[in-house]
């Protein structure tokens, strides 16, 4: 017995050790010497996310390659896709920071969270992913246009895949693209799948007849010849996907990044703004960086905090638009 | 299809390297640990690992996130035979006759039946592995909404027409965990339900929050009623070793739930929770002696625990053909290989096939491990019974804290923690059976998800039913498992007629 208890109350520290990684957040406003304790990244999501990886992998580079002396630790916030995070968030102080995405925007627009980006200090915007339109590989289309102009004629003519939900950047990719073709947009039908893989089996059993959904996920399936992918939403032709036509050569004005940015909370002073520009500009260069990026597809999409401040307004308006496009909101 | 036994031995030859031996076993353990205590289910284990992982060869990591799977189908059983609390969905079934084992003094050979009874529905379904991976993962894909909505709608039929006699209180408590499973967003139509301007609740009720709740806060709170009553007595825990008649009867179950479960976990979105209850109502249905079902019949353990570990070897195989994480579990480790580099896809086994048949051949050394720990292990688990309940049931009632607030770190979640407490109580007080419940919580989301999307894909609702081959062969058998007591009821009161 003594022994079991001994087992069970070791099991007990290891735990409240590795939940415990909540940094203490009394902070004064002494703003000379910032940061003057350990620094707190929050992830608006459960472990094992994409969010959750981001903020660890930063983590891991930024003590790894002395970009940050101070302690990081990992605090995960998940719940209301995102919001439970960026709502605790908002009382801290510069020592916090967390990861942003699309949904900072459209939660609001959408009428499901009070905050935009507005209420919080935008710190960066690092990453992207591209979003492709994927068929199955017998499909007659070989050109987003012509599924487009299928739906024109027809919009209820196709089922279309996406995930994980409604007003995210799948989604609003294709209604961009699709309203760009006059398709008539709040008539399409589209089935939402609950992650990225689920879209993937579904069109990998033919059970919907055409996909929008990150390069990443579609890549290897396309290199298999297990689907195709016919359009992507960058500027220019993917490298190792040069196949794969642009929108904008298929006549569709439009650049659609799935961007990730970072964020501090609201009220951050111009020297804690100015101390991370500088040190998320160096992690950005380090080739523990640029190997993250490339291990998970993704791009890097560089802006320091002015910057973010202006893309994020007008991917507000972009979003808005869409929304309203797409009969999401009034 | 045939399999390159050549690339099968090389990944032999890499996965007993010291170094993999090492991973499995701490794997295996850690996998037990976490399967053992209430709510740190195998998801959370493996994120909680992954930081680890960063740097690690990512075959090396595989092998331990792997093991950390298997391991905790092993473990889950664990509770849910001494304590009545499975640690997670797919330990729900052992519940149901391992804990009358335990009751009547079985309790070590329960314990060494489930270990063994998990090995063979392990090397059954790494035998499949080997053998049908690729034809089993295009059949896997043929499962659209219509098949997906049809395999819950006859899980959830099986399970209440198990609840023979009480099928009325069967059908309530399913239905109201049917209820419990609208909470949140809805995903067709992005609307709020019954969220109550709780961002918390947005992405619905987590069911092993429920099965913390019910189960363990529940039997906390159902033992609290009589703890002075109940004394530290020394209760008998039996033989470690299963009887030559324990094996008799449960090695034909153990055998086919092996196979049963695979094909299950093989599916993207079915998993432990659905293969354990199948095998378990499976076997009740096939079995002579059914009324021992529920009273500590060592078949009724031994199929699901057979069908659980079958499963989660089955859910490797979606990942590692086509890149598809096929349980929540294979989703978090997708997710942590492809930050090593490593990127599942369609061409994984024709790139590296040394590092898939490395993983398969871990698993086969991982399982026996497992059943070696697990059995070892039992003398030290069965003394659990001989603490005194004053001292067990807070333990428990920590544990469970400790479980749901790794779910998603949120005190949103201690209160409905113990709201589900005292509905577990009064389910217990009142005689309502459990599992329908949460089992219903487990699958309800995605049955009503997969059945809006097939509306939209069949014009007429009434073609859902017949929609393949595979929906209607699980239409019939749906219809077959709710007529099955009448039947048979019928049949006897002919029998008796006749005599």
């Amino acid at each position: 017995m003594k022994k079991l208890l001994g087992i069970l109350s070791l099991l007990f520290v290891m735990f409240i050790m590795g939940c415990s990684s909540d940094g203490s957040t009394e902070g004064s406003e002494d703003e000379s010497n910032f940061p003057e304790k350990d620094i707190e990244f929050v992830a608006p999501a459960s472990p094992g996310g994409g969010w959750d990886g981001t903020a660890r992998a930063m983590q891991k580079i930024l003590t790894d390659e002395e970009v940050v002396d101070e302690n990081i630790n990992v605090v995960n916030k998940p719940g209301g896709s995102g919001e439970v995070g960026w709502q605790y968030l908002t009382s801290k102080d510069a020592h916090n920071i967390t990861i942003n995405s699309s949904l900072v925007i459209t939660n609001n627009l959408l009428g499901q969270s009070e905050l935009t980006y507005k209420d919080f200090t935008p710190l960066g915007v690092l990453t992207t992913e591209w979003i492709s339109i994927a068929v199955p590989p017998e499909s007659e289309y070989e050109e987003g246009s012509e599924v487009m102009e299928q739906l024109k004629k027809d919009p209820t003519s196709m089922k279309i895949g996406v995930a994980p939900g409604l007003g995210n950047n799948d989604h609003l990719s294709f209604i961009q693209a699709a309203k760009e073709y006059g398709v008539d947009v709040p008539k399409l039908e589209f089935q939402i799948y609950e992650s990225g893989g689920d879209v993937v089996s579904a069109l990998l059993g033919g059970h919907i007849d055409v996909a929008s959904m990150s390069v990443s996920e579609a890549k290897e399936q396309h290199l298999a010849g297990k689907f195709k992918m016919i359009a992507v939403s960058s500027e220019e032709r993917i490298e190792g996907l040069e196949e794969v036509p642009t929108w904008e050569e298929q006549g569709v004005d439009m650049v659609f990044p799935h961007w990730r940015g970072i964020m501090g909370p609201p009220d951050m002073t111009e020297e804690e703004i100015a101390y991370w520009d500088e040190k998320i500009e160096e992690m950005v260069e380090t080739d523990a960086w640029k190997t993250l990026l490339k291990n998970n597809e993704w791009q890097s999409y560089y802006k320091d905090s002015q910057e973010s401040k202006e893309f994020l307004q007008q991917q507000t308006e972009n979003y808005e638009d869409l929304l309203n496009e797409s009969g999401l909101t009034e | 299809m045939g399999v390159d036994f050549q690339n099968v031995i090389e990944g032999l030859l890499v996965s007993i390297q010291p170094i993999n031996l090492l991973w499995v076993l701490i794997g295996g353990f850690l996998g037990t640990v976490v399967g053992m205590l209430p709510g740190l289910g195998p998801a959370t284990a493996v994120a909680v690992l992954i930081p680890i992982t960063f740097g690690m060869d990512p075959t090396s990591a595989l092998i331990l996130m792997a093991a950390i799977y298997y391991g905790a189908m092993y473990g889950g059983s664990r509770s849910s035979i001494l304590l009545n609390t499975p640690g997670d969905g797919s330990a729900i079934a052992a519940t149901f006759d391992g804990y009358p084992m335990s009751q009547k003094g079985q309790a070590g050979q329960a314990l060494t039946l489930s270990a063994i009874a998990s090995l063979i529905g392990g090397m059954f379904a790494i035998i499949g592995f080997i053998l049908l991976a690729k034809p089993l993962a295009t059949f896997a894909l043929r499962f659209g909404p219509a098949e997906y909505f049809m395999l819950m709608i006859f899980t959830l039929s099986a399970i209440v027409s198990l609840s023979k006699g009480n099928m009325v209180k069967g059908f309530i408590s399913m239905s109201v965990g049917l209820i419990l499973s609208t909470v949140g967003i809805d995903l067709q139509t992005g609307v709020h339900r019954f969220t109550f301007d709780v961002p918390q609740l947005s992405e619905g009720i987590d069911f092993l929050v429920v099965i913390i709740g019910i189960y363990a806060v529940g039997e906390v709170l159902y033992n609290y009623l009589a703890i002075d009553s109940l004394k530290a007595e020394k209760k008998k825990v039996g033989n470690k070793w299963i009887t030559k008649e324990q094996w008799k009867v449960s090695k034909w179950p153990m055998i086919r739930s092996g196979p049963l479960g695979f094909l299950i976990g093989v599916l993207p979105g079915a998993g432990g929770s659905i293969a354990s209850m199948l095998s378990y109502t499976t076997e009740r249905q096939l079995s002579k002696n059914p009324e021992n079902f529920g009273k500590g019949a060592p078949e009724g353990l031994a199929a699901p625990e057979s069908a659980n570990n079958a499963a989660s070897v089955g859910a490797f195989i979606p990942l590692l053909t086509m890149g598809i994480p096929g349980s929540g579990t294979t989703a978090v480790i997708l997710g942590a290989v492809i930050m090593l580099g490593l990127r599942p896809g369609p061409l994984l086994f024709e790139d590296n096939p040394e590092m898939v048949w490395t993983l398969v051949n871990s698993m086969f050394i991982g399982n026996i491990m497992l059943v070696i720990l697990n059995i070892l292990l039992v003398g030290l688990l069965v003394r659990i019974l001989d603490t005194p309940p004053k001292i067990l049931y807070p333990l428990i009632l920590v544990l469970a804290f400790i479980g749901t607030y790794t779910l998603s770190y949120s005190m949103v979640d201690f209160y409905i923690l113990i709201i589900f407490g005292f509905i577990g109580l009064f389910m217990k007080l009142l005689k309502f059976p459990i599992a329908p419940l949460i089992l219903a919580v487990i699958v309800g989301t995605d049955m009503e998800q997969n059945f809006r999307k097939s509306l939209v894909a069949h014009d007429n609702y009434l073609n859902i039913f017949f929609a393949s081959s595979i929906a209607t062969t699980l239409t019939i058998l749906t219809i077959l498992s709710v007529m099955y007591p009448f039947i048979l009821g019928w049949i006897q009161k002919r029998r008796q007629k006749q005599a």
